[in-house]
């Protein structure tokens, strides 16, 4: 370990500040909703980024996570089509793990579209009965929601 | 008129004695030099911590063969053997944003480490290097861990080229 880290730490000491941040933004998200974030990142990159791309920003006909998943917790049926989606629903991650990693992809891609700037983080039981009713009709589904959502929406 | 500019001068020439010291442009000089080397590290440093800042692999092995550690689930063409590496596409072709991600393990460092299997397309099949290894691969029913589609998605051209196996992070591990 400390020879591996003598050899990355001229690095390390170069990238100085920017780390620093990171640190500290990683501890107060973890004490906010006890998310494991490497475990979370992970389970990202592995179920979710080969489509969402690294930075949720989404491609082509692949929805965006980036600035817009947070508008879906507006309504009960957006807070659920977040868990029913079939990326979410049948992938083979654990309840405690889907929660976990939706609730990493809110607090690192929603920004602005969160209502109020915050949220009620998903927990592995809501996870576990949103998930036994996986969506049919997803893209219907989705616009409705959204439509309802824009029509609160003043 | 001779008197007031040898005042003049006399004066400006006192002023700059008593603000400046003949050291001043030594440090003056030192400071820029330092400053100078300090500052074009901070981009370098940060461009370089592409992704999470995640440890780099410790490498080894050559890209162009089969048996190289990234390659451990790959079914297709290496792009190293076609212009390109085992992280960039060749010229003329386009890297695709949408891909399949599983995990290999480095024997070098003994780490598991994240792969992303971007292909490379917009040019017929690159021919060379024919590497299939599958280690992870799923069926078709599982889509996001197979490689036996085409994963030229959301590129300007379906054509399929060659792989890459790009280092997205580090496995996490219980």
């Amino acid at each position: 370990m400390t020879h591996v880290f003598s050899v990355v730490s001229a690095r390390a000491m170069r990238l100085g500040s920017g780390v620093a941040v990171g640190l500290l933004l990683a501890s107060h998200a973890a004490m906010a909703t006890d998310i494991n974030h490497a475990r979370a990142q992970y389970n990202y990159q592995m179920f979710c980024q080969g489509c969402h791309t690294p930075d949720g920003s989404g491609y082509g006909d692949i929805p965006p996570l980036k600035n817009m998943m947070g508008t879906f917790l507006r309504s009960d049926e957006g807070r659920g089509f977040l868990v029913r989606v079939p990326g979410s629903a049948t992938s083979k991650l654990s309840n405690a793990d889907l929660a976990e990693v939706l609730n990493w992809t809110l607090e690192n891609f929603a920004g602005a579209s969160l209502p109020e700037g915050s949220y009620e983080p998903y927990s592995a039981v809501e996870v576990a009965a949103l998930r036994a009713q996986p969506l049919q009709e997803i893209q219907a589904t989705r616009a409705s929601i959204l439509a309802e959502i824009a029509m609160q929406t003043p | 008129m001779m008197s007031f500019l040898d005042r003049l001068f006399e004066r400006r020439a006192r002023t700059v004695a008593q603000s400046s010291s003949r050291r001043g442009l030594l440090k003056k000089l030192g400071g820029a030099l330092v400053g100078a080397t300090a500052v074009p590290l901070l981009p370098v440093a940060r461009a370089d911590n592409h992704g999470n800042g995640v440890a780099k692999p410790v490498e080894h092995g050559s890209d162009t063969d089969c048996d190289y550690w990234r390659y451990c689930a790959i079914d297709g063409f290496l792009c190293s053997c076609c212009g390109g590496s085992a992280n960039t596409c060749p010229p003329g072709t386009e890297m695709s944003p949408v891909t399949w991600i599983g995990t290999c393990h480095n024997p070098a460092d003994g780490r598991n480490y994240v792969i992303s299997y971007n292909d490379c397309c917009g040019k017929s099949t690159c021919g060379a290097c024919l590497c299939q290894r599958d280690e992870g691969d799923r069926p078709p029913y599982r889509p996001d861990k197979t490689n036996d589609i085409n994963w030229c998605l959301g590129t300007a051209s379906a054509a399929y080229h060659c792989s890459t196996a790009v280092v997205v992070g580090v496995a996490f591990e219980d």
